[in-house]
């Protein structure tokens, strides 16, 4: 998965250029990993890292963590857990929006609902 | 449309614009101490669970239900403070700025007027993001906020029971405003033109009562110890919040027994005390943009009633481990992105 690596470099080097806390070594001291495995994860030379990692890094770089579990190749535990539950009817859901425009599926997600106050 | 992500109310104005949104999550965080001396921002220890409200229809009051939201659950004289963040367009990495309004008990934490529809510039009644990236408590003076902190609703401690005399709402409330498109594009036209304008002067190098049987009072926020935090002034102005998409949400906000009795959910941890941390050696955080004009503070927010002094007009004791802390501070100025501060914010030493 060199492109979860290579986002994930492009991302932290971003963020360094205004931010020196983004160093390879301080964003791998607080993501919880070793600076040399980081840098083997960006340039693609390890495979994507743990889920709890992966979620880690996304977060520690303002990043969306299903995004970046999708690009390592991963769906989250809490959604295999939320699809074991009910397999056929999420299958189901899942598939028919495969092709539907991300307004369609915004329709069909579920909403804060606002009620008398 | 308001939506719950990863514990984040995640507010997006499809009608507005595709990059028209913002998530606002609440973070859990040291109570400072209430004893009239001013702190710096205390860190973030992760986020309060948020569930939806419909979910536990048949275990809550029939009002609660009436108020729909979220809720989340909060120990009692635990503080809180509010993150927030937008969307950015895709091409210039430019922010989408909102116009948000924060009150408890549908009272404004910014101007401490009671609750109405729609934004108010005098006196301001929402902060403005990106330029303001978190909140941690009422606006009383220019620079000087109270901690947000939780109590029972009709103990009389919170904001609303001391300006209304009345605990009927407690929780938060919160509506967001996005900026009108078409200023916005207005305004990523000239920034457009101003990287256009820097590249040809120097080219770029290669390269949150029941039915069963818990505690019944709902708890409500209430102005804990000062802090250091501005509150900016709309850098825009008024005109350009398009007030026809905004959206609104009702955070209740439970006691750990009636979070339990409500989701079955163990509630978190109760957070360490300000003198823990501070034993640890562990920095607070001071926040510094001189680009941005600060606000004044509320007279009827400046007039409020600590807790540890309202306490002390009732006889009571409401904040254990009050002690003073002295502690090292880190400064935090604005980033190229919000979340680099919220990280700064919440991860701790540097």
């Amino acid at each position: 998965m060199p492109q979860f690596g290579t986002t994930a470099r492009q991302i932290r080097e971003r963020l360094r250029e205004s931010d020196r806390r983004f160093s390879l070594r301080q964003v791998a001291r607080r993501v919880g990993v070793e600076p040399a495995y980081l840098s083997k994860i960006e340039r693609g030379v390890v495979a994507p890292p743990s889920e709890a990692t992966t979620v880690r890094l996304a977060r520690e770089l303002g990043q969306d963590p299903d995004v970046f579990l999708a690009m390592a190749g991963k769906v989250s535990s809490d959604l295999q857990e939320i699809i074991r539950k009910r397999p056929k009817l999420f299958a189901d859901l899942i598939r028919q929006l495969r092709e539907a425009p991300d307004e369609a599926i915004f329709r069909v997600v579920r909403v804060v609902r606002d009620g008398d106050w | 449309m308001i939506t719950l992500e990863h514990d984040q109310l995640t507010f997006r104005f499809p009608d507005v614009h595709a990059d028209a949104r913002c998530s606002i999550e609440f973070q859990r965080t040291l109570r400072i101490p209430d004893d009239d001396r001013t702190y710096y921002l205390p860190p973030g220890l992760g986020r309060f669970p948020l569930r939806h409200l419909d979910d536990f229809e048949d275990r809550l009051k029939r009002e609660m239900v009436r108020r729909g939201g979220v809720v989340m659950p909060i120990h009692q004289a635990e503080a809180l403070w509010i993150s927030f963040d937008v969307g950015y367009d895709e091409r210039f990495r430019h922010p989408y700025p909102v116009a948000v309004k924060i009150a408890t008990g549908k009272i404004c934490a910014i101007s401490g007027q009671p609750w109405e529809e729609g934004l108010s510039q005098d006196p301001q009644n929402y902060v403005v993001l990106p330029e303001q990236p978190w909140l941690d408590g009422y606006c009383v003076e220019e620079g000087v906020i109270r901690q947000f902190v939780a109590m029972p609703l009709g103990d009389g401690y919170t904001a609303e029971e001391q300006l209304t005399g009345e605990a009927v709402h407690g929780g938060l409330q919160i509506a967001a405003y996005p900026m009108k498109r078409k200023v916005f594009d207005e305004l990523l036209r000239r920034y457009e033109e101003s990287l256009a304008d820097e590249m040809r002067r120097s080219p770029p190098p290669d390269g949150f009562d029941m039915v069963c049987s818990p505690p019944a009072k709902e708890m409500g926020l209430a102005p804990g110890g000062r802090m250091r935090q501005e509150i900016y002034d709309d850098p825009h102005g008024l005109d350009v919040w398009d007030q026809e998409h905004g959206s609104r949400c009702f955070v209740t906000m439970a006691n750990s027994a009636q979070w339990m009795a409500i989701t079955g959910e163990h509630p978190p941890t109760v957070p360490p005390t300000a003198r823990q941390y501070a034993k640890a050696g562990l920095p607070w955080f001071d926040y510094y943009d001189a680009d941005h004009e600060a606000i004044a503070g509320a007279e009827e927010l400046a007039g409020l009633k600590s807790v540890k002094a309202m306490g002390q007009k009732l006889g009571k004791s409401p904040l254990p481990e009050n002690e003073s802390s002295g502690v090292p501070v880190v400064v935090l100025k604005p980033k190229a992105t919000t979340q680099a501060s919220h990280a700064g914010k919440g991860e701790g030493p540097c």
